[in-house]
Protein backbone atom coordinates (compact mmCIF):
# COMPACT_ATOMS: atom_id res chain seq x y z
CA UNK A 1 0.00 0.00 0.00
CA UNK A 2 1.25 3.15 -1.16
CA UNK A 3 -0.40 6.70 0.23
CA UNK A 4 -0.08 9.65 -1.81
CA UNK A 5 -0.49 13.33 -1.11
CA UNK A 6 -2.41 15.02 -3.46
CA UNK A 7 -3.30 18.94 -3.65
CA UNK A 8 -6.32 19.60 -5.48
CA UNK A 9 -6.68 23.88 -5.46
CA UNK A 10 -6.29 26.98 -4.58
CA UNK A 11 -8.16 27.77 -8.08
CA UNK A 12 -11.51 27.25 -8.03
CA UNK A 13 -11.22 22.70 -7.69
CA UNK A 14 -14.96 22.87 -8.03
CA UNK A 15 -16.89 26.80 -7.09
CA UNK A 16 -14.22 29.18 -5.70
CA UNK A 17 -10.60 29.63 -3.77
CA UNK A 18 -10.37 26.38 -1.48
CA UNK A 19 -7.51 23.72 -1.30
CA UNK A 20 -7.92 19.89 -0.70
CA UNK A 21 -5.33 18.20 0.97
CA UNK A 22 -5.57 14.44 0.38
CA UNK A 23 -4.04 11.17 1.13
CA UNK A 24 -5.26 8.69 -1.13
CA UNK A 25 -4.79 5.25 -1.62
CA UNK A 26 -5.57 4.73 -5.71
CA UNK A 27 -8.59 5.85 -5.83
CA UNK A 28 -9.85 5.98 -2.50
CA UNK A 29 -9.55 8.72 -0.13
CA UNK A 30 -8.39 8.11 3.74
CA UNK A 31 -8.07 11.39 4.79
CA UNK A 32 -9.33 15.38 3.74
CA UNK A 33 -7.80 18.47 4.98
CA UNK A 34 -9.28 21.56 3.83
CA UNK A 35 -6.88 24.51 3.88
CA UNK A 36 -8.67 27.72 3.81
CA UNK A 37 -8.19 31.00 4.06
CA UNK A 38 -7.44 32.24 0.49
CA UNK A 39 -9.90 35.09 0.43
CA UNK A 40 -9.41 36.03 3.82
CA UNK A 41 -10.30 39.92 4.27
CA UNK A 42 -10.12 40.16 8.13
CA UNK A 43 -13.68 41.45 8.63
CA UNK A 44 -13.85 40.84 12.17
CA UNK A 45 -10.07 43.16 12.06
CA UNK A 46 -11.73 45.84 9.81
CA UNK A 47 -15.08 46.00 11.60
CA UNK A 48 -13.23 47.26 14.87
CA UNK A 49 -12.03 50.11 13.05
CA UNK A 50 -15.45 51.12 11.55
CA UNK A 51 -18.31 53.20 12.85
CA UNK A 52 -21.29 51.06 12.54
CA UNK A 53 -22.84 52.66 9.75
CA UNK A 54 -19.65 52.32 7.64
CA UNK A 55 -19.31 48.62 8.60
CA UNK A 56 -22.76 47.63 6.69
CA UNK A 57 -21.22 47.65 3.54
CA UNK A 58 -17.87 45.32 4.82
CA UNK A 59 -20.49 42.78 6.61
CA UNK A 60 -22.67 42.11 3.94
CA UNK A 61 -19.54 41.06 2.02
CA UNK A 62 -18.44 38.08 4.54
CA UNK A 63 -21.43 36.16 2.27
CA UNK A 64 -21.95 38.82 -1.02
CA UNK A 65 -22.36 36.72 -4.22
CA UNK A 66 -25.33 34.63 -2.38
CA UNK A 67 -26.86 35.95 0.35
CA UNK A 68 -26.03 39.29 1.36
CA UNK A 69 -29.39 40.67 2.87
CA UNK A 70 -29.52 37.27 5.39
CA UNK A 71 -26.03 38.14 6.13
CA UNK A 72 -27.03 41.63 7.16
CA UNK A 73 -29.78 40.81 8.59
CA UNK A 74 -28.08 39.63 11.87
CA UNK A 75 -25.18 42.41 12.04
CA UNK A 76 -28.61 44.54 12.38
CA UNK A 77 -30.30 42.28 14.80
CA UNK A 78 -27.63 42.57 17.05
CA UNK A 79 -27.12 46.04 16.63
CA UNK A 80 -31.14 47.05 17.31
CA UNK A 81 -30.50 44.63 20.28
CA UNK A 82 -28.21 46.87 21.55
CA UNK A 83 -30.09 49.90 21.22
CA UNK A 84 -33.05 48.58 22.79
CA UNK A 85 -34.56 49.32 19.26
CA UNK A 86 -38.01 48.53 17.49
CA UNK A 87 -37.70 48.90 13.87
CA UNK A 88 -40.79 50.29 12.03
CA UNK A 89 -43.39 47.37 11.10
CA UNK A 90 -43.36 47.91 7.55
CA UNK A 91 -39.45 47.90 7.40
CA UNK A 92 -39.28 44.26 8.98
CA UNK A 93 -41.50 43.41 6.26
CA UNK A 94 -39.07 44.42 3.55
CA UNK A 95 -36.63 43.40 5.62
CA UNK A 96 -38.08 40.15 5.59
CA UNK A 97 -39.00 40.08 1.97
CA UNK A 98 -35.40 40.93 1.05
CA UNK A 99 -34.06 38.11 3.00
CA UNK A 100 -36.48 35.15 1.46
CA UNK A 101 -36.19 36.27 -2.06
CA UNK A 102 -32.32 35.82 -1.52
CA UNK A 103 -32.64 33.04 0.41
CA UNK A 104 -34.24 31.22 -2.88
CA UNK A 105 -31.68 32.61 -5.21
CA UNK A 106 -28.76 31.42 -3.08
CA UNK A 107 -30.57 27.57 -3.35
CA UNK A 108 -31.45 28.33 -7.15
CA UNK A 109 -27.17 28.66 -7.08
CA UNK A 110 -26.14 26.35 -4.96
CA UNK A 111 -28.87 23.74 -7.39
CA UNK A 112 -26.52 24.77 -10.62
CA UNK A 113 -23.34 24.08 -8.86
CA UNK A 114 -24.53 20.68 -7.82
CA UNK A 115 -25.63 19.87 -11.48
CA UNK A 116 -22.12 20.62 -12.92
CA UNK A 117 -20.26 18.48 -10.29
CA UNK A 118 -22.69 15.54 -11.59
CA UNK A 119 -22.58 16.56 -15.26
CA UNK A 120 -26.30 17.40 -15.74
CA UNK A 121 -25.11 20.58 -17.30
CA UNK A 122 -28.46 21.96 -18.48
CA UNK A 123 -29.43 22.21 -15.23
CA UNK A 124 -26.39 24.47 -14.82
CA UNK A 125 -28.66 26.84 -16.65
CA UNK A 126 -32.15 26.32 -15.98
CA UNK A 127 -31.74 27.30 -12.12
CA UNK A 128 -29.25 30.60 -12.84
CA UNK A 129 -31.72 31.48 -15.61
CA UNK A 130 -34.62 31.46 -12.97
CA UNK A 131 -32.35 33.35 -10.51
CA UNK A 132 -32.40 36.05 -12.44
CA UNK A 133 -35.51 36.85 -12.12
CA UNK A 134 -35.48 36.80 -8.63
CA UNK A 135 -31.88 38.72 -8.88
CA UNK A 136 -34.40 41.32 -11.24
CA UNK A 137 -37.12 41.77 -8.11
CA UNK A 138 -34.25 42.24 -5.64
CA UNK A 139 -33.11 45.19 -8.25
CA UNK A 140 -36.11 46.93 -8.57
CA UNK A 141 -36.60 46.81 -4.70
CA UNK A 142 -33.03 48.10 -3.41
CA UNK A 143 -31.38 48.90 -6.88
CA UNK A 144 -28.41 46.23 -6.79
CA UNK A 145 -28.24 42.93 -8.11
CA UNK A 146 -25.57 41.34 -5.64
CA UNK A 147 -24.78 43.61 -2.87
CA UNK A 148 -27.60 45.63 -1.46
CA UNK A 149 -27.04 47.36 1.42
CA UNK A 150 -30.33 47.42 1.81
CA UNK A 151 -31.38 46.89 5.69
CA UNK A 152 -29.68 49.43 7.36
CA UNK A 153 -30.05 50.43 11.18
CA UNK A 154 -33.41 51.37 11.55
CA UNK A 155 -35.27 49.79 9.29
CA UNK A 156 -34.47 50.02 5.06
CA UNK A 157 -33.72 52.37 2.89
CA UNK A 158 -36.40 52.56 0.14
CA UNK A 159 -39.71 51.28 0.03
CA UNK A 160 -41.35 48.97 -2.59
CA UNK A 161 -41.46 50.46 -5.97
CA UNK A 162 -45.19 50.38 -7.87
CA UNK A 163 -46.20 47.09 -9.44
CA UNK A 164 -43.56 45.15 -7.19
CA UNK A 165 -46.16 43.34 -5.58
CA UNK A 166 -48.03 42.09 -8.55
CA UNK A 167 -44.85 41.43 -10.68
CA UNK A 168 -43.31 39.76 -7.46
CA UNK A 169 -46.26 37.00 -7.37
CA UNK A 170 -46.20 36.48 -11.25
CA UNK A 171 -42.68 35.24 -10.45
CA UNK A 172 -43.15 33.39 -7.87
CA UNK A 173 -46.36 31.74 -9.83
CA UNK A 174 -43.83 30.94 -12.51
CA UNK A 175 -41.27 29.87 -10.03
CA UNK A 176 -43.31 27.02 -8.03
CA UNK A 177 -44.27 25.55 -11.33
CA UNK A 178 -40.91 25.67 -12.64
CA UNK A 179 -39.98 23.20 -9.51
CA UNK A 180 -41.35 20.61 -11.37
CA UNK A 181 -39.52 20.56 -14.13
CA UNK A 182 -36.23 20.53 -11.92
CA UNK A 183 -37.77 17.80 -9.88
CA UNK A 184 -38.02 16.02 -13.28
CA UNK A 185 -34.85 17.25 -15.33
CA UNK A 186 -32.72 16.45 -11.83
CA UNK A 187 -34.23 15.14 -8.61
CA UNK A 188 -35.61 11.92 -10.54
CA UNK A 189 -33.07 11.30 -12.93
CA UNK A 190 -31.69 7.96 -12.42
CA UNK A 191 -27.78 9.43 -13.05
CA UNK A 192 -28.65 11.66 -10.40
CA UNK A 193 -29.54 9.65 -7.84
CA UNK A 194 -27.25 6.86 -9.05
CA UNK A 195 -24.52 9.77 -8.39
CA UNK A 196 -25.68 11.05 -5.13
CA UNK A 197 -27.84 8.73 -3.31
CA UNK A 198 -26.08 7.34 0.01
CA UNK A 199 -23.16 9.49 -0.65
CA UNK A 200 -21.90 11.42 2.09
CA UNK A 201 -24.23 10.09 4.88
CA UNK A 202 -24.28 12.55 7.66
CA UNK A 203 -25.64 11.17 10.75
CA UNK A 204 -27.78 13.19 12.86
CA UNK A 205 -25.65 12.86 15.80
CA UNK A 206 -22.27 13.48 14.15
CA UNK A 207 -24.07 16.14 12.57
CA UNK A 208 -24.94 17.75 16.09
CA UNK A 209 -21.68 16.65 17.58
CA UNK A 210 -19.86 18.71 15.25
CA UNK A 211 -22.18 21.50 14.75
CA UNK A 212 -23.24 21.82 11.52
CA UNK A 213 -26.43 23.99 10.66
CA UNK A 214 -29.17 24.92 8.45
CA UNK A 215 -30.13 22.88 5.47
CA UNK A 216 -27.34 19.99 5.79
CA UNK A 217 -28.36 19.78 9.48
CA UNK A 218 -31.98 19.87 8.35
CA UNK A 219 -31.22 17.22 5.01
CA UNK A 220 -30.05 14.71 8.48
CA UNK A 221 -33.51 14.66 10.10
CA UNK A 222 -32.62 17.27 12.56
CA UNK A 223 -35.62 19.94 12.85
CA UNK A 224 -33.79 23.00 13.63
CA UNK A 225 -34.44 26.04 12.28
CA UNK A 226 -33.67 29.96 13.95
CA UNK A 227 -37.02 31.22 12.18
CA UNK A 228 -39.20 29.16 14.46
CA UNK A 229 -36.83 28.29 17.66
CA UNK A 230 -36.22 32.46 18.14
CA UNK A 231 -38.50 34.22 16.01
CA UNK A 232 -36.42 37.63 14.73
CA UNK A 233 -38.27 40.26 12.74
CA UNK A 234 -41.89 39.11 12.05
CA UNK A 235 -41.33 35.40 11.14
CA UNK A 236 -43.22 34.39 13.84
CA UNK A 237 -46.53 35.75 12.05
CA UNK A 238 -46.21 33.38 9.07
CA UNK A 239 -47.25 29.80 8.52
CA UNK A 240 -44.38 27.68 7.44
CA UNK A 241 -43.04 24.56 7.67
CA UNK A 242 -39.81 23.25 8.17
CA UNK A 243 -38.51 20.47 5.11
CA UNK A 244 -35.94 18.09 7.18
CA UNK A 245 -34.20 15.02 4.85
CA UNK A 246 -34.45 11.31 6.01
CA UNK A 247 -31.20 9.63 5.13
CA UNK A 248 -28.56 13.01 5.25
CA UNK A 249 -26.74 11.95 2.29
CA UNK A 250 -26.27 14.26 -0.62
CA UNK A 251 -28.96 13.81 -2.59
CA UNK A 252 -31.64 14.54 0.82
CA UNK A 253 -29.30 17.81 1.20
CA UNK A 254 -30.30 19.14 -2.29
CA UNK A 255 -34.17 17.97 -1.78
CA UNK A 256 -33.96 20.33 1.41
CA UNK A 257 -32.91 22.90 -0.25
CA UNK A 258 -35.14 22.65 -3.03
CA UNK A 259 -38.56 22.14 -0.67
CA UNK A 260 -37.20 25.05 1.39
CA UNK A 261 -37.57 27.39 -1.98
CA UNK A 262 -41.26 26.29 -1.30
CA UNK A 263 -41.33 27.31 1.91
CA UNK A 264 -40.05 30.67 0.91
CA UNK A 265 -42.35 31.20 -1.73
CA UNK A 266 -45.15 31.07 1.19
CA UNK A 267 -43.98 33.08 3.28
CA UNK A 268 -43.31 36.05 0.90
CA UNK A 269 -46.98 35.16 -0.63
CA UNK A 270 -47.87 35.50 2.80
CA UNK A 271 -45.90 38.96 3.69
CA UNK A 272 -46.73 40.69 0.58
CA UNK A 273 -50.54 40.50 1.00
CA UNK A 274 -49.89 41.47 5.04
CA UNK A 275 -47.40 44.12 4.83
CA UNK A 276 -48.43 47.33 6.58
CA UNK A 277 -48.42 50.83 5.61
CA UNK A 278 -46.31 52.81 7.63
CA UNK A 279 -43.10 54.51 7.89
CA UNK A 280 -40.06 52.50 6.75
CA UNK A 281 -36.76 54.32 8.60
CA UNK A 282 -36.52 55.15 12.17
CA UNK A 283 -33.74 57.95 13.07
CA UNK A 284 -31.20 56.50 15.24
CA UNK A 285 -27.87 58.11 16.68
CA UNK A 286 -24.90 56.29 15.52
CA UNK A 287 -24.30 55.67 18.85
CA UNK A 288 -24.37 51.82 20.40
CA UNK A 289 -24.46 51.78 23.93
CA UNK A 290 -22.26 49.21 26.61
CA UNK A 291 -22.63 45.96 26.27
CA UNK A 292 -22.77 42.80 24.67
CA UNK A 293 -25.81 40.67 23.01
CA UNK A 294 -25.71 37.27 20.42
CA UNK A 295 -27.83 37.13 18.15
CA UNK A 296 -28.54 34.17 15.58
CA UNK A 297 -29.94 34.59 12.39
CA UNK A 298 -31.15 32.13 9.41
CA UNK A 299 -29.82 32.99 6.44
CA UNK A 300 -29.64 31.12 3.59
CA UNK A 301 -26.89 28.12 4.43
CA UNK A 302 -27.64 28.12 8.27
CA UNK A 303 -27.13 30.02 11.04
CA UNK A 304 -25.09 33.12 11.37
CA UNK A 305 -24.34 34.39 14.94
CA UNK A 306 -23.24 37.75 15.50
CA UNK A 307 -21.48 38.50 18.99
CA UNK A 308 -21.26 42.11 19.87
CA UNK A 309 -19.42 44.17 22.27
CA UNK A 310 -20.61 47.55 22.79
CA UNK A 311 -18.13 50.31 24.48
CA UNK A 312 -20.52 53.07 24.44
CA UNK A 313 -18.81 54.79 21.36
CA UNK A 314 -19.52 54.84 17.36
CA UNK A 315 -16.87 51.65 16.47
CA UNK A 316 -17.60 48.01 17.88
CA UNK A 317 -15.19 47.04 20.46
CA UNK A 318 -15.42 43.33 18.87
CA UNK A 319 -17.66 42.04 16.52
CA UNK A 320 -17.12 38.39 16.38
CA UNK A 321 -18.91 36.76 13.37
CA UNK A 322 -19.73 32.72 13.28
CA UNK A 323 -20.59 32.37 9.84
CA UNK A 324 -23.08 29.07 8.56
CA UNK A 325 -19.75 27.39 5.81
CA UNK A 326 -17.10 27.82 8.88
CA UNK A 327 -18.99 25.74 10.64
CA UNK A 328 -20.22 23.04 8.27
CA UNK A 329 -16.71 23.10 6.84
CA UNK A 330 -15.66 20.38 9.46
CA UNK A 331 -18.01 18.23 7.96
CA UNK A 332 -15.87 17.64 5.01
CA UNK A 333 -13.47 16.18 6.76
CA UNK A 334 -15.58 14.41 8.64
CA UNK A 335 -17.62 12.48 5.25
CA UNK A 336 -14.20 12.47 3.42
CA UNK A 337 -12.72 9.02 4.68
CA UNK A 338 -12.41 5.97 3.14
CA UNK A 339 -14.62 7.30 -0.03
CA UNK A 340 -13.80 7.20 -3.76
CA UNK A 341 -11.88 10.15 -5.16
CA UNK A 342 -14.61 10.94 -7.99
CA UNK A 343 -17.39 11.32 -4.38
CA UNK A 344 -15.00 14.39 -2.95
CA UNK A 345 -16.77 17.48 -5.23
CA UNK A 346 -19.94 16.01 -4.67
CA UNK A 347 -19.97 16.03 -0.96
CA UNK A 348 -18.02 19.32 -1.14
CA UNK A 349 -20.68 20.67 -3.13
CA UNK A 350 -24.49 19.48 -2.00
CA UNK A 351 -22.35 20.67 1.88
CA UNK A 352 -23.15 24.03 -0.35
CA UNK A 353 -19.76 25.58 1.59
CA UNK A 354 -18.59 29.38 0.35
CA UNK A 355 -14.99 29.94 0.85
CA UNK A 356 -15.57 33.81 1.30
CA UNK A 357 -18.32 32.86 4.06
CA UNK A 358 -15.77 30.75 5.66
CA UNK A 359 -12.98 32.90 5.36
CA UNK A 360 -14.54 36.33 6.41
CA UNK B 1 -44.30 27.81 44.16
CA UNK B 2 -43.53 29.97 40.94
CA UNK B 3 -42.65 27.98 37.85
CA UNK B 4 -38.65 29.07 37.02
CA UNK B 5 -37.66 29.58 33.67
CA UNK B 6 -35.62 26.90 31.70
CA UNK B 7 -32.98 29.48 31.69
CA UNK B 8 -33.13 29.87 35.50
CA UNK B 9 -33.04 25.96 36.23
CA UNK B 10 -29.75 26.12 34.41
CA UNK B 11 -28.71 28.45 36.31
CA UNK B 12 -29.52 27.11 39.45
CA UNK B 13 -28.13 24.19 38.45
CA UNK B 14 -25.17 24.84 37.87
CA UNK B 15 -24.58 26.96 40.43
CA UNK B 16 -25.85 24.23 42.68
CA UNK B 17 -23.10 21.75 41.30
CA UNK B 18 -19.86 24.21 41.00
CA UNK B 19 -20.25 26.70 43.91
CA UNK B 20 -16.47 27.33 43.87
CA UNK B 21 -16.13 27.57 40.20
CA UNK B 22 -18.58 29.58 38.87
CA UNK B 23 -18.12 33.24 39.38
CA UNK B 24 -20.80 34.48 38.05
CA UNK B 25 -23.87 32.54 36.21
CA UNK B 26 -27.45 34.90 35.15
CA UNK B 27 -29.98 34.96 32.68
CA UNK B 28 -29.60 37.52 30.11
CA UNK B 29 -32.65 37.36 28.36
CA UNK B 30 -35.15 35.22 26.93
CA UNK B 31 -32.99 32.07 25.60
CA UNK B 32 -29.87 33.63 26.57
CA UNK B 33 -27.77 32.55 29.83
CA UNK B 34 -24.05 33.44 30.85
CA UNK B 35 -21.74 31.32 32.78
CA UNK B 36 -18.55 32.52 33.78
CA UNK B 37 -16.31 30.23 35.47
CA UNK B 38 -12.59 29.95 36.60
CA UNK B 39 -10.27 29.28 33.84
CA UNK B 40 -8.99 26.17 35.39
CA UNK B 41 -12.10 23.87 35.71
CA UNK B 42 -14.25 25.50 32.19
CA UNK B 43 -13.29 21.75 31.02
CA UNK B 44 -15.37 19.98 34.15
CA UNK B 45 -18.37 22.72 33.76
CA UNK B 46 -18.33 21.99 29.74
CA UNK B 47 -18.87 18.51 30.41
CA UNK B 48 -21.74 18.71 33.21
CA UNK B 49 -23.39 21.43 30.29
CA UNK B 50 -23.17 18.62 27.46
CA UNK B 51 -24.37 15.50 29.81
CA UNK B 52 -26.49 16.81 32.42
CA UNK B 53 -28.33 19.98 30.49
CA UNK B 54 -27.82 19.00 26.86
CA UNK B 55 -25.94 21.72 25.29
CA UNK B 56 -24.97 20.03 22.44
CA UNK B 57 -24.57 22.48 19.51
CA UNK B 58 -21.86 24.14 19.42
CA UNK B 59 -22.24 27.91 18.22
CA UNK B 60 -19.21 29.98 18.26
CA UNK B 61 -15.97 30.43 19.97
CA UNK B 62 -15.04 33.86 20.61
CA UNK B 63 -12.00 35.58 21.78
CA UNK B 64 -11.57 39.00 23.24
CA UNK B 65 -9.23 41.17 24.02
CA UNK B 66 -9.17 43.37 27.16
CA UNK B 67 -6.15 45.12 27.28
CA UNK B 68 -6.97 47.91 29.03
CA UNK B 69 -7.08 44.80 32.26
CA UNK B 70 -4.58 42.78 31.39
CA UNK B 71 -6.52 40.20 29.82
CA UNK B 72 -8.58 37.68 27.33
CA UNK B 73 -12.15 36.59 27.36
CA UNK B 74 -12.89 33.47 25.64
CA UNK B 75 -16.71 32.69 25.25
CA UNK B 76 -17.83 29.43 24.29
CA UNK B 77 -21.37 29.50 22.55
CA UNK B 78 -23.40 26.90 22.96
CA UNK B 79 -27.21 25.79 21.62
CA UNK B 80 -29.05 23.18 23.39
CA UNK B 81 -31.50 22.02 20.50
CA UNK B 82 -34.48 20.43 23.09
CA UNK B 83 -34.02 23.50 25.63
CA UNK B 84 -33.51 26.02 23.12
CA UNK B 85 -31.35 28.09 25.21
CA UNK B 86 -27.95 29.99 24.12
CA UNK B 87 -25.31 29.51 27.11
CA UNK B 88 -22.06 31.92 27.10
CA UNK B 89 -18.97 29.72 28.69
CA UNK B 90 -16.94 32.61 29.46
CA UNK B 91 -13.57 32.81 31.11
CA UNK B 92 -10.79 35.09 31.72
CA UNK B 93 -6.94 34.00 31.44
CA UNK B 94 -4.37 36.60 31.88
CA UNK B 95 -2.77 38.05 29.02
CA UNK B 96 0.93 37.65 29.79
CA UNK B 97 0.58 33.91 29.92
CA UNK B 98 -2.71 32.96 27.52
CA UNK B 99 -3.18 29.14 28.16
CA UNK B 100 -6.41 27.54 28.39
CA UNK B 101 -7.62 23.79 28.32
CA UNK B 102 -9.10 23.10 25.00
CA UNK B 103 -12.75 21.72 24.77
CA UNK B 104 -12.01 19.60 21.97
CA UNK B 105 -13.15 16.73 23.75
CA UNK B 106 -16.44 18.04 24.85
CA UNK B 107 -17.86 19.38 21.92
CA UNK B 108 -16.20 17.88 18.51
CA UNK B 109 -17.02 20.94 16.58
CA UNK B 110 -14.64 23.36 18.15
CA UNK B 111 -11.97 22.20 16.40
CA UNK B 112 -11.59 24.87 14.06
CA UNK B 113 -13.25 27.64 16.34
CA UNK B 114 -10.42 26.84 18.62
CA UNK B 115 -7.66 27.57 15.81
CA UNK B 116 -9.18 30.37 14.60
CA UNK B 117 -9.01 31.63 18.09
CA UNK B 118 -5.93 30.57 18.11
CA UNK B 119 -4.57 32.05 15.37
CA UNK B 120 -6.14 35.40 15.82
CA UNK B 121 -5.34 35.94 19.53
CA UNK B 122 -2.42 33.59 20.32
CA UNK B 123 -4.15 31.85 23.00
CA UNK B 124 -2.86 28.26 23.19
CA UNK B 125 -5.44 25.41 23.79
CA UNK B 126 -3.92 22.56 25.64
CA UNK B 127 -4.53 19.25 24.05
CA UNK B 128 -5.97 20.55 20.85
CA UNK B 129 -4.93 18.12 18.00
CA UNK B 130 -4.03 20.57 15.61
CA UNK B 131 -2.88 24.19 16.05
CA UNK B 132 -1.95 26.06 12.83
CA UNK B 133 -2.79 28.58 11.00
CA UNK B 134 -6.54 28.21 9.55
CA UNK B 135 -7.08 31.82 7.86
CA UNK B 136 -4.28 33.55 7.58
CA UNK B 137 -1.53 32.98 5.10
CA UNK B 138 0.72 30.12 5.56
CA UNK B 139 3.87 32.72 5.57
CA UNK B 140 2.60 35.35 8.29
CA UNK B 141 5.03 35.39 10.91
CA UNK B 142 3.20 38.90 12.86
CA UNK B 143 1.86 38.94 15.88
CA UNK B 144 -1.92 37.64 16.06
CA UNK B 145 -4.39 40.48 14.51
CA UNK B 146 -6.98 40.79 16.73
CA UNK B 147 -5.19 41.64 19.32
CA UNK B 148 -5.60 45.46 20.55
CA UNK B 149 -2.22 46.48 20.49
CA UNK B 150 -1.90 44.70 16.38
CA UNK B 151 -0.46 48.03 14.45
CA UNK B 152 -2.35 48.06 11.49
CA UNK B 153 -0.39 48.46 8.79
CA UNK B 154 -0.47 52.34 7.01
CA UNK B 155 -3.64 52.86 4.67
CA UNK B 156 -3.17 54.16 1.18
CA UNK B 157 -4.81 57.37 2.43
CA UNK B 158 -1.62 57.80 5.39
CA UNK B 159 0.45 56.86 2.42
CA UNK B 160 -1.00 59.13 -0.24
CA UNK B 161 -1.40 62.36 2.31
CA UNK B 162 2.28 61.99 3.19
CA UNK B 163 3.63 62.28 -0.55
CA UNK B 164 1.15 65.03 -0.91
CA UNK B 165 2.47 66.49 2.06
CA UNK B 166 6.23 65.12 0.98
CA UNK B 167 5.68 66.82 -2.41
CA UNK B 168 4.18 70.39 -1.19
CA UNK B 169 6.75 70.91 1.34
CA UNK B 170 9.99 69.99 -0.87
Amino acid sequence: MSIMKLSIGPQHPISAHFRFLLDVDGDVVLKLEPDVGYTHRGIEKLAEKRTYLQNLPVIERVNSYCDSAGTMLGYLEVIEELMGLEVPERAKYLRVIAAELNRIASHLYAASLFSVATGLETMLMWPINDRELILDLLERLTGQRITYTYQTIGGVRFDMPDGFKEEALKRLDYLEKRTEDYYKMLLWNHTFHMRTKKVGILRPSDAIKLGVVGPNLRASGVKVDVRKDEPYEVYDRFDFSIPTGKNGDSYDRLEVRFKEVGQSINILRQALKDIPKGPIKKWVPPIVPKGEAYTRVEAARGEFGYHLIGDGSMKPYRLKISPPSFRNLIALPHLCQNIPLADVPIIYISLDLIPMDVDR
Amino acid sequence: MIDKSAEELIVDSVKARFPEEVIEAKVQRKNRVSISVRNNRIYDVGLFLRDELEFDHIASVSGVDYIDMNEFEVIYYVWSINKKVLVGLRTKIPRDNPVLKSLVDVWEGVLYHEREVWEMFGIKFEGHPNLSLLLLPEDWDGPPPLRKDFVLPETHQERLEEKIKKLSSG
